[in-house]
């Protein structure tokens, strides 16, 4: 896992210094001057996502896979 | 240039089949979607037709650019079905996807209120036996969840319809004025193109649908709900911020799932919310990108559908936890599902992309920023789920799967055919562009965007890579919103029999196991009463056939105005208590 995201940064980073050096900003959105901002973007934002879904689903949504069954049983 | 509902040629063809020779039944079937598409190709726009059915004036027939693009990929896709299915040997299933498609195009077409509503319920009937064809119990019971919840749907609308028309006195398919009737025919709108909370009869009853079948069901009602959103309710700010949501509720939940064709349909709450927020946008490239995204969706989410269709066929699983190092045995399979996942998932070249940039622009220009972000995060979290997760966990990963047996090569072809037109849209867009409602203004592909493009997906890749522990399958159902009409009912009833025992009074508990009896006999009282109004219409409408004289439909709509206040209340009534009678006795 820590050798995985050495890789992950050892592409990312050097994404953000060429980006820093050579785009001239463009686009009118409020992230339009963050460097790789799409590359940060799609990293952060995945893991953010799998967090929360996973979080939810624990904690409330996911129920053993007979839940809607058993009641049917009781009949 | 010719006049013929393409709708019809589709319900012939489900009446026709069951009459043919068995052996001929898969190959004439395709017949009817090629004869319809040269018709559709040969519609004018402006076209009509209006066929008098008793004195009212039905209009099948209404052609422009909106409903064109949406009639194209209808007829496609029930052609690309056919050579999916070509095996089949159950004509039940082949004559439901007739009826399904035709109806879906009857809606399309449909000139007035009245006709699309005729369409609208046809299409319930097509669906729900498509959902029976799987023959198992949770089919069965998921089919008839789904029938209720779209009865009642479908009752809104018809009380939306009436009480429109006791309103404006008119019955033309258009922009509505806002007001409780066109809140009505939203309602019911929204519940077609499961906006939530209206969705759960998707994610419910489209994976328990046969391979085939699913194929047909994520094509056409949710997208039929688009065009009529189109149609009725461009522009209708609200809907920008429930497609938002509707696109990250999907993703969200489909992360949670297990089950790999649930999985899919979550996220066609999720795609159905790109386009239910460009039509909440309503601008000129808005619309163009809720149809482009429309026909685009369609086509690659059949394809994955065919996919895992074929994953079922082959090994009769379904699920994350039961499936595994399929590569070895289905490859072919793998890569047609992955030109559908690149699709999906807006990958330059491939067809999503020319489809939901434009969205996503069309939120840009109008400068709607936390939407424009918002729909970049679902397009990651869908390359997550549908690009990297589920081929993972199905086709590589850990060996699960049983030897699959060989899937018939219809069902490759039908796929390969499916997999080229996403590719072909990808790489020359101008094939789509070219029959959107508007002349386009804009250029899906320059360096700046390709280059963002790929670096939002080439992390996801990273992200997945890091995360994948985290990602498999565990074997649960998720609740969602049927959970107020699968659980709910018997929680009450359970905590009414507790309460009975402590308090020693057993009338808590009678009422409650009362109430299903107590609905029905509203439900018929209320019939009754609809019946005696409705005594007095049949007299009206032979007055008229016996008077002779063929009426314009603007003649007729006095009488049926004079009606409308009734019926309208009546549907209403019959579609809340059928709402309670749903609550209180399924489960």
């Amino acid at each position: 896992m820590r050798r995985r995201l050495l890789i992950v940064l050892i592409v990312l980073i050097p994404l953000v210094i060429i980006d820093l050096l050579w785009r001239e900003s463009h686009g009118h959105f409020a992230w339009s001057g963050i460097p790789a901002f799409y590359a940060l973007l799609g990293l952060i934002g995945c893991v953010v996502i799998v967090l929360i879904s996973k979080w939810l689903g624990h904690h409330w949504l996911q129920k053993e896979h007979d839940y809607y069954e058993e009641e049917r049983l009781d009949e | 240039m010719s006049s013929l509902p393409p709708a019809l040629i589709f319900i012939l063809g489900a009446i026709v089949l069951p009459f043919l020779p068995h052996r001929s039944r898969s190959a004439a079937y395709l017949l009817f979607p090629l004869f319809a598409f040269t018709v559709v190709a040969n519609l004018d726009v402006g076209a009509t037709l209006t066929v008098p059915v008793l004195n009212y004036d039905m209009v099948l027939l209404q052609v422009d650019r909106l409903s064109l693009a949406f009639g194209y990929v209808f007829v496609i896709i029930t052609f690309l079905g056919g050579v999916y299915g070509f095996h089949l040997k159950d004509t039940g299933q082949q004559v439901a996807s007739l009826l399904y498609a035709g109806s879906s195009l009857g809606v399309i077409f449909a000139g007035d209120l009245l006709t699309l509503f005729v369409f609208w319920e046809i299409m319930l009937v097509g669906s729900c036996w498509l959902i029976w064809s799987r023959r198992t119990p949770e089919a069965g019971r998921a089919g008839l969840r789904y029938f209720l919840v779209h009865f009642v749907g479908g009752l809104l609308l018809l009380a939306g319809i009436w009480l429109h028309l006791e309103g404006t006195g008119s019955l033309s398919v258009g922009p509505f004025e806002a007001g409780t009737a066109s809140y009505l025919i939203l309602i019911s709108f929204a519940l077609n193109a499961a906006v939530p909370p209206l969705h759960a009869w998707l994610p419910d009853a489209y994976p328990e649908g046969t391979a085939t079948g699913s194929v047909f069901l994520s094509a056409f009602t949710t997208k039929v709900a688009v065009y009529a959103l189109i149609r009725c309710f461009a522009g209708f700010e609200p809907l920008i911020w429930a497609g938002t949501i509707m696109a990250v509720y999907g993703v969200v939940f489909a992360i949670l799932q297990n089950d790999i064709r649930r999985l899919l349909a979550y996220h066609i709450i999720s795609q159905v919310g790109y386009m239910v927020a460009a039509i909440g946008i309503g601008t000129e490239m808005a619309i163009n990108g809720a149809t482009a995204h429309a026909f685009t969706h369609i086509l690659y989410k059949a394809l994955l559908f065919m996919g895992t269709g074929t994953v079922l066929y082959a090994t009769g699983r379904s699920k994350l936890t039961e499936l595994g190092g399929l590569a070895r045995y289905m490859p072919l399979a793998l890569a047609l599902y992955m030109i559908g996942a690149f699709s999906i998932s807006g990958f330059p070249l491939f067809s999503g992309f020319v489809s939901k940039s434009m969205v996503v622009y069309a939120a840009g220009l109008v400068d709607m920023q936390v939407v424009v972000l918002l729909l970049y995060l679902v397009s990651i979290a869908t390359f997550l789920s549908i690009g990297l997760k589920l081929p993972y966990f199905t086709w590589l990963g850990p060996n699960r799967s049983p030897r699959p047996t060989a899937a018939p090569r219809g069902m490759y072809l039908g796929m390969a055919l499916t997999a080229v037109l996403c590719i072909a849209i990808g790489v020359y867009p101008t094939l789509l562009y070219d029959i959107l409602p508007f002349a386009v203004k804009y250029e899906p592909y320059n360096v700046a965007k390709i280059v963002e493009t790929m670096q939002l997906l080439v992390f996801t890749g990273f992200a997945f890579w890091l995360l994948v522990h985290k990602l498999a399958g565990k074997d649960t159902v998720t609740v969602d919103t049927d959970w107020f009409y699968r659980r709910l009912p018997k929680l009450v009833n359970g905590l009414a029999y507790r309460l009975s025992i402590v308090s020693g009074c057993h009338h808590i508990w009678d009422f409650v196991q009362g109430v299903p009896s107590i609905v029905s006999l509203h439900i018929v009282l209320v019939c009754r009463h609809i019946y005696e109004s409705y005594q007095r219409l049949p007299k009206v409408v032979y007055a008229h056939i016996v008077s002779g004289c063929h009426r314009p439909y603007e003649r007729l709509t006095p009488f049926f105005k004079e009606f409308s206040g009734d019926i309208a209340l009546g549907a209403l009534f019959i579609a809340l208590s059928l709402a309670a009678f749903l609550i209180s006795t399924i489960a």
